[in-house]
C-alpha cells in the first residue's frame, strides 16, 4: 500500500508474538526461538552467538519471541535481496516504536519508498557525504582529545561514560543544532527506547522526546541555524515548505538513530581492543591501514537488524512468505556468513573489500555511515595514539544490554 | 562545473550540469536519473553506482582509482567491463567537462 506522506496513517497491520501465534503456512521444521537481544545465550556474547547461527539454525526460519514473531534472514546474500526489494519488503510498520494513533507520523526517510524517499535524502545526504563529514574532522580530534585528557593520568576509566557515550553524541548533537548539555537525559530516553523491552515505557518514552522535539522545531523556525534541524525545517520539497508532520518524522528519526548507534559500536569495539593486545600492536604499527580496520572491525561489532514488512507472497529458499508477515535481517549474522567471509569469526584487516551490512543496503541503506565510520576512526586514532596499552579492569563483569541496539552496558578499563 | 551525460541501456540520454569536486553519482541523484542507486551514499562501501565511461573518455577515467574500488567492481551485479568504473570515485575537474558515462541494466 502506497503511504500518503501528508496524511500518516497508522498500519493496520496486525502484531504477531508468541507460539501460539504461528501462522498456518510457516512449515513446523522452520520454527524455531533464538532469544535475539534477550536470551541468556544472546546475551553472553552476542556476536558470538550471531556467528554460530549460521551452525545452529536453518538460513532462513520463523523466529518466535515474545516481544514479535518474524522470520529471519542470516545468509548475507538473502539480506542483500531483502533490503533491495521494497516492493516486497516494505518498510511501513517496519520500525518498532510506538507512536499515538491519533497523532501519527511517519519516520522519514527511513518509512517512506523511492522515488519519494531521494527527495528526502537529497535534503540532508550532502551534509552527511563523506565530503561533508570530513568537515567535522578537526574537531572530532579536539573532542577525542579533551575527553582523554581528563581520564589519561587517572589510569582507568568506565569507557562508554567517559568516551563511548559523550564522544559521539556530542558530535552528532553538535551537527544537529542540538543542546549538547542535554546528553544525558537525550541519552537516558535513547536507551529507555531502545533496550527497556517495555511497550509501556517505550511509548512514555515516545511522548517525552515528542514533546521536546516539537519545541526545539518551533525554535529553529523562528531562530535558523547551520544545524541539521534547522536545515530540515527550513528545506523545500516539490518546491513547497515540508509540513510539520513530516519536519517531525524527519527529526526524530535522526535523533533516535544518531544516540546509541555509534556508542554502542565504539564500546563493542573497545571491549575487543582491550581483549587483543597483539591486534592492537597491529593496527598500530599499519596506521596506512585505519580504513580496512575500521571496516573490518565494523563487520565483527554490528549492533543493530533490519526489519520488513512482507506486502506481497513471496518465495525465498523455497520457503512461502506470505504478506503480513514480518522479516528481519539479522545483521550481524549476516556479517559473519561463511560464503562471503572465509573464517568468519577471525578478525582479518587484509580483507579484499566485500559489502559488509553494518549499515544495512538498499536505498535506506544508514545515511549516517560516513559519519560512523569517520568517528570511529578519529576515536581509535586518537585512543591509541595516547593510551596504546589497556586492559578490561581487573574483576569486571561485562554484561550486555538488551535490546535492539548490540552492546556491552559497562566496561572499565585501566591502563 | 562542467557537463555530464549518463546513456541509459536504452540509448537515452540525459546531460546535466555537474559542479567541480561533486562526483558522478551524486550528480544523477541530485537530478533523479534512474540506473544510479548509489546506496552507501559514496563511501566506497556498495558497487550500486556502477557506470562504463565511454570509449572517448577511457584513456582519462577508465581504470579504478584504487584497489578497493577495483575489488568493489567484483561486486557488480552487472557485467564487469574494461571501463567499469563505481561513479561515486570520478569527481567532476574542468578537464571532465562532457565526460560521457553508460549506465548498466542493473545495479542489483
Amino acid at each position: 500500500m502506497a503511504i500518503d506522506v501528508l496524511n500518516p496513517t497508522p498500519p493496520d497491520f496486525k502484531r504477531v508474538a508468541g507460539m501460539d501465534q504461528v501462522p498456518p503456512h510457516v512449515p513446523a521444521e522452520l520454527v524455531h526461538s533464538a532469544g535475539i537481544t534477550f536470551g541468556p545465550e544472546f546475551l553472553a556474547a552476542p556476536h558470538a552467538y550471531m556467528a554460530a547461527m549460521h551452525e545452529k539454525f536453518p538460513p532462513l526460519y520463523y523466529d518466535v519471541s515474545p516481544f514479535g514473531n518474524a522470520w529471519l534472514a542470516i545468509k548475507h546474500e538473502d539480506a542483500l535481496k531483502v533490503l533491495r526489494n521494497a516492493e516486497v519488503f516494505s518498510n511501513e510498520g517496519a520500525t518498532p516504536f510506538p507512536r499515538d494513533p491519533d497523532d501519527y507520523f511517519y519516520f522519514i526517510p527511513q518509512e517512506i519508498d523511492p522515488p519519494q524517499h531521494r527527495k528526502y535524502r537529497n535534503i540532508v545526504d550532502p551534509m552527511f557525504s563523506p565530503q561533508g563529514v570530513l568537515k567535522l574532522e578537526a574537531t572530532m580530534r579536539e573532542l577525542a582529545n579533551e575527553l582523554i585528557d581528563e581520564i589519561i593520568t587517572k589510569g582507568e576509566c568506565e569507557f562508554t561514560t567517559a568516551f563511548g557515550r559523550p564522544f559521539p553524541v556530542t558530535i552528532f548533537l553538535r551537527l544537529m543544532g542540538l543542546p549538547v548539555e542535554m546528553t544525558d537525559t537525550f541519552v537516558d530516553w535513547a536507551v529507555s527506547l531502545l533496550h527497556s523491552n517495555d511497550r509501556a515505557i517505550m511509548a512514555e518514552t515516545m511522548t517525552k522526546i515528542s514533546a521536546y522535539l516539537k519545541s526545539a522545531i518551533e525554535e529553529k523556525k523562528r531562530q535558523p541555524d547551520e544545524g541539521v534541524v534547522s536545515r530540515i525545517v527550513h528545506a523545500q520539497i516539490d518546491g513547497r515548505p515540508m509540513h510539520d508532520k513530516e519536519i517531525f518524522g524527519f527529526v526524530i528519526f535522526l535523533f533516535i538513530g544518531g544516540l546509541d548507534t555509534v556508542f554502542a559500536t565504539l564500546n563493542n569495539i573497545w571491549l575487543w581492543l582491550a581483549n587483543n593486545p597483539d591486534r592492537r600492536r597491529e593496527m598500530i604499527a599499519d596506521p596506512g591501514n585505519i580504513n580496512a580496520q575500521v571496516e573490518e572491525l565494523l563487520r565483527v561489532h554490528s549492533v543493530t537488524f533490519s526489519g520488513r514488512t512482507i506486502v506481497k507472497d513471496h518465495e525465498m529458499r523455497g520457503v512461502q512468505l506470505k504478506a503480513g508477515d514480518k522479516i528481519t535481517c539479522i545483521l550481524p549474522a549476516c556479517n559473519f556468513d561463511p560464503d562471503v567471509f572465509p573464517n568468519p569469526t577471525v578478525v582479518d584487516f587484509h580483507r579484499p573489500k566485500q559489502i559488509i551490512l553494518a549499515f544495512t543496503v538498499g536505498v535506506h541503506s544508514c545515511m549516517g555511515a560516513h559519519l560512523a565510520r569517520l568517528e570511529t576512526k578519529v576515536a581509535i586514532q586518537e585512543w591509541l595514539k595516547r593510551i596504546p596499552d589497556f586492559a578490561i579492569k581487573p574483576g569486571a563483569e561485562i554484561v550486555y544490554r538488551p535490546g535492539g541496539v548490540v552492546g556491552p552496558h559497562h566496561l572499565p578499563l585501566v591502563w | 562545473m562542467g557537463k555530464v551525460t549518463y546513456v541509459a541501456v536504452d540509448g537515452t540520454r540525459h546531460t546535466i550540469e555537474l559542479a567541480d569536486g561533486e562526483n558522478v553519482m551524486r550528480g544523477a541523484l541530485y537530478n533523479e536519473i534512474d540506473g544510479i542507486i548509489g546506496e552507501c551514499g559514496g563511501g566506497l562501501a556498495c558497487a550500486t553506482c556502477h557506470c562504463y565511461v565511454d570509449e572517448t573518455w577511457a584513456d582519462r577515467l577508465g581504470q579504478p582509482a584504487t584497489r578497493e574500488e577495483s575489488e568493489l567492481l567484483e561486486a557488480a551485479s552487472a557485467p564487469r567491463r574494461p571501463t567499469s568504473r563505481l561513479s561515486c570515485q570520478i569527481v567532476m575537474a574542468p578537464e571532465f567537462d562532457g565526460l560521457v558515462v553508460h549506465l548498466p541494466e542493473t545495479q542489483y
